[in-house]
């Protein structure tokens, strides 16, 4: 005898509308659908009626938390279709920005968990230390969320070298910060009895419902865009590819924690090693028919645009394949054979973001057969 | 648990980080881009900045003709600001403003 | 006349001190001070201390809505029972001296009973507010109670064992004789498992599992808006003080007047001070650790608690005294 527990679209678990329907047996859970599509914008199609440069600020928008990603990625897939190469410069503090949104996304996901196992006390403290953070964004891209930072070609705003000290030193403050975040959660017994052995995800299950991101290095699937496909600064720094075997939510933090040190160690790499040089080129945005699949490693996985040109100043067609739409399906090896009790750390530790998401679906829906070019370009590119 | 109970003890005797915001300004970084402004003497009326807007906030007022800004569709990516050839349009740190046209 | 004076004054202790008046504005004071701690511990500025008091006030102006699934009857009554039965609790504890307001011969088990029913009013208006959220809260609150209630009787029994009463003025008054119950080693596991007990009947974290917002929103209390609101929350803060009071009479030696210098300190404000203490103990505790789940801490309770109130029980019946 089953029972059926519909968790939204309007639930306090959820920070975004979304429904998930769970067929329960007492507290155990048996089933789970998941249904997308409540915060659906129509951006795909703005995307090809707008031109390309007004187009970096719409992709900003797709999400909020992480929109340099986006923003970097829909720059590099047009510089790609218009063959242009961006100045090192431009490249280097594109993979600042990266790196400071990877610290304050992976941030934001532990307070948020935090708060959904009941820890109060670590939400305020995590959100405390995701200012500094926050800071360095003002400091650098003029936005704390919104940094309008890219463009194509390059990017708009310099670091200078006023600047750096100022950012080292809060580098300094948010590596101990984290170090210490590190500390408890391996030791803290009650974050422990709520994280360990909850959520998991095998290897197995990690590979075949083709989870990315953290998700996947968290079931020990050592997979990375920035390795893999690497982009912007990363093949000149030097970085390791965090992994943890357990695979449940535990290692889903731990990997998120120790990937902010990798990034904080990053961000003094690239402030060292800023090379001079012009910070943009000029580009001619009537661009020839072409087209061009680019991806980058988004906090929360891995991020695809896809860009058709046709030689006109607006794209014919752009595709956005977010990170949470590809980890969406290991959701439910995660809840089945679970309890009630573990509905929303679980499905935090996915780090969902709908808004991303919801674009997706409805054209997926509409234009069934440009998403299966898309999944072929995506395999292709996998292997 | 244990582990956390002197950082959280100690927050007692530090000031709190959070302050009381609309009593307590917080000045924002340099370059901050807050509500853009603009000087309707510097205009050139070359109107790059409407071209420029991504979000088709920027209209012509049709008694002075000079540019004027929608703030309730301006997203202050400054590309307005870049655009200028004479920086009649600035982004200024102000962030505290209600929807409202800037004249 | 007699009659007439012990009426009113009947009257007076139910209704201002230390009854209803008096638990509510000083629990109204003791949760806002416990927001504002919170606030400080967090690193954060924090409510004014007064802020219960204009909650409350921004509640009662509120419209009173009944929600047309709910039963209503029991819906509205239940708050009510619950405020008034801490009221009559306080009768029952010692406040202003080692004396309680109305004496009894067995008031411990009374003040047991009394002290539950908050808690079964606050499922019975879970289960009558015809919210999924709410009776899946009453059902977790029930576990809970199951869990905690136990533990909290056992190590008031080992308490009342070695004391050799179960009444709680002769405890207070043997505490004034022997020194406090809390400097017996014997009976510390029993006073820990108390605290711990205490910490799940005052629904605060780790054991707020029946209003665990993230999961079920508010629990219990889904439902309730305006007035009623206005009123579990006050019976809450009242609870706050109840649960102090009762574990200051039992272990910190309950109400003592002191004379320091040729100052005398009246009763009313160590009772304050001692009660300040217990209410700071579950703040720190509650901001230091999450939020458990209902299985883990129903075995929680009835392993580890129990084991704690047990040692002492027996302890206090095998070991004779020296």
């Amino acid at each position: 005898m089953t029972m059926v527990v519909p968790i939204g679209p309007q639930h306090p678990a959820l920070k975004e509308p979304e429904y998930f329907r769970f067929e329960v047996k007492g507290e155990e859970i048996v089933d789970v659908d998941i249904y997308f599509g409540y915060a659906h914008r129509g951006i795909e199609e703005t995307l090809a009626r707008r031109n390309y440069k007004h187009n970096i600020y719409l992709s900003e928008r797709i999400c909020g938390i992480c929109n340099i990603c986006h923003s970097t990625c829909y720059c590099q897939a047009v510089e790609r279709v218009a063959g242009i190469e961006p100045p090192e410069r431009a490249k280097y503090i594109r993979s600042l920005i990266l790196e400071l949104e990877r610290i304050h996304s992976h941030m934001l996901w532990l307070a948020v968990a935090a708060h959904e196992i009941g820890f109060d006390t670590l939400f305020m403290l995590a959100m405390r230390d995701r200012e500094h953070v926050m800071d360095m964004r003002e400091i650098i891209s003029g936005g704390r969320v919104h940094s309008a930072t890219n463009t194509i070609g390059g990017v708009r705003r310099d670091v200078t070298p006023e600047q750096i000290p100022k950012l080292m030193e809060k580098l300094d403050k948010l590596e101990e910060s984290v170090k210490y975040y590190i500390n408890l959660f391996q030791t803290d017994r009650t974050i422990k009895s709520r994280c360990a052995n909850v959520g998991v995800l095998t290897k197995e299950d990690a590979i075949k419902l083709c989870a990315v991101g953290p998700v996947a290095r968290a079931s020990g699937v050592k997979t990375d865009i920035r390795v893999e496909d690497p982009y912007a600064a990363y093949p000149n720094l030097s970085f390791e590819v965090i992994t943890e075997d357990d695979g449940d939510v535990l290692a889903k933090g731990m990997v998120r924690l120790r990937e902010m040190l990798e990034s904080i160690k990053m961000s003094r790499q690239i402030l060292r090693e800023l090379p001079s040089g012009p910070l943009r080129v000029p580009v001619d945005l009537k661009i020839p028919p072409n087209e061009a699949v680019q991806r980058v490693e988004a906090p929360r996985g891995e991020l695809l645009y896809y860009i058709r040109s046709n030689g006109t100043e607006m794209p014919e067609r752009v595709r956005v394949r977010t990170p949470t739409y590809a980890s969406a399906p290991s959701l439910k090896p995660m809840f089945v054979g679970g309890t009630v009790a573990e509905i929303p750390i679980v499905l935090w530790s996915l780090d969902v973001c709908f808004a991303c998401n919801d674009r997706v679906t409805l054209v997926d829906a509409k234009t069934g057969k440009v998403s299966v070019v898309t999944m072929e370009e995506l395999r292709r590119w996998r292997k | 648990m244990v582990k956390i109970l002197p950082k959280v003890l100690a927050n007692l005797l530090r000031k709190p980080f959070t302050v009381k915001y609309p009593y307590e300004k917080v000045e924002p970084a340099d370059g901050y881009r807050g509500k853009p402004s603009i000087t309707k003497e510097k205009c050139i009326r070359c109107w790059q900045c409407i071209r420029a807007c991504p979000d088709r906030a920027i209209s012509v007022d049709k008694e002075t003709k000079t540019p004027v800004i929608w703030l309730g569709r301006c997203t202050f990516c400054g590309e307005c600001a870049e655009a200028c050839p004479t920086k009649a349009i600035v982004m200024t740190k102000n962030f505290e403003f209600l929807d409202q046209y800037e004249k | 006349m007699n009659t007439i004076l012990d009426i009113l004054s009947f009257l007076f202790n139910s209704i201002v001190f230390p009854g209803l008046l008096f638990v509510s504005v000083v629990g109204m004071l003791y949760v806002g001070i416990d927001r504002k701690v919170t606030g400080h511990l967090q690193h954060r500025i924090g409510p004014p201390i007064w802020q219960e008091f204009l909650d409350f006030g921004k509640l009662m102006t509120k419209e009173d809505i009944t929600p047309s699934a709910a039963i209503g009857p029991v819906f509205t009554a239940a708050p009510l029972f619950a405020l008034g039965s801490l009221a009559a609790v306080m009768l029952l504890l010692p406040v202003a001296s080692a004396q309680p307001a109305l004496r009894l011969t067995a008031d411990l088990i009374v003040i047991i009973y009394l002290l539950n029913i908050p808690a079964i009013c606050m499922i019975l208006g879970g289960y009558s507010s015809g919210s999924s959220f709410a009776i899946a809260g009453a059902g977790r609150y029930i576990v809970q109670l199951l869990g905690y209630e136990f533990v909290f009787i056992l190590s008031i029994a080992a308490i009342a064992v070695k004391v050799g009463t179960l009444n709680l003025t002769d405890i207070v008054s043997y505490q004034a004789k022997n020194g406090w119950l809390l400097l017996d080693w014997k009976l510390l596991p029993a006073i820990v498992a108390t605290l711990i007990a205490a910490q799940g009947k005052l629904l605060r974290t780790p054991f707020d599992i029946p209003e665990a917002e993230t999961e079920i929103v508010a629990g219990p209390l889904t439902e309730y808006s305006g007035p009623k609101l206005a009123i579990w929350r006050i019976s809450y803060n009242a609870e706050t003080i109840a649960v102090a009071a009762l574990l200051v009479s039992l272990f910190l030696g309950g109400p003592t007047a002191y004379t320091i210098g040729n100052v005398r300190i009246p009763a009313v404000v160590d009772f304050l001070i001692k009660t300040f203490l217990i209410v700071m103990l579950t703040t720190v505790v509650r901001n230091i650790v999450a939020r458990v789940r209902i299985d883990q801490a129903l075995k929680f309770y009835w392993t580890f608690g129990i084991l704690l109130a047990a040692i002492s029980l027996i302890l206090v019946m095998v070991v004779p005294q020296w």
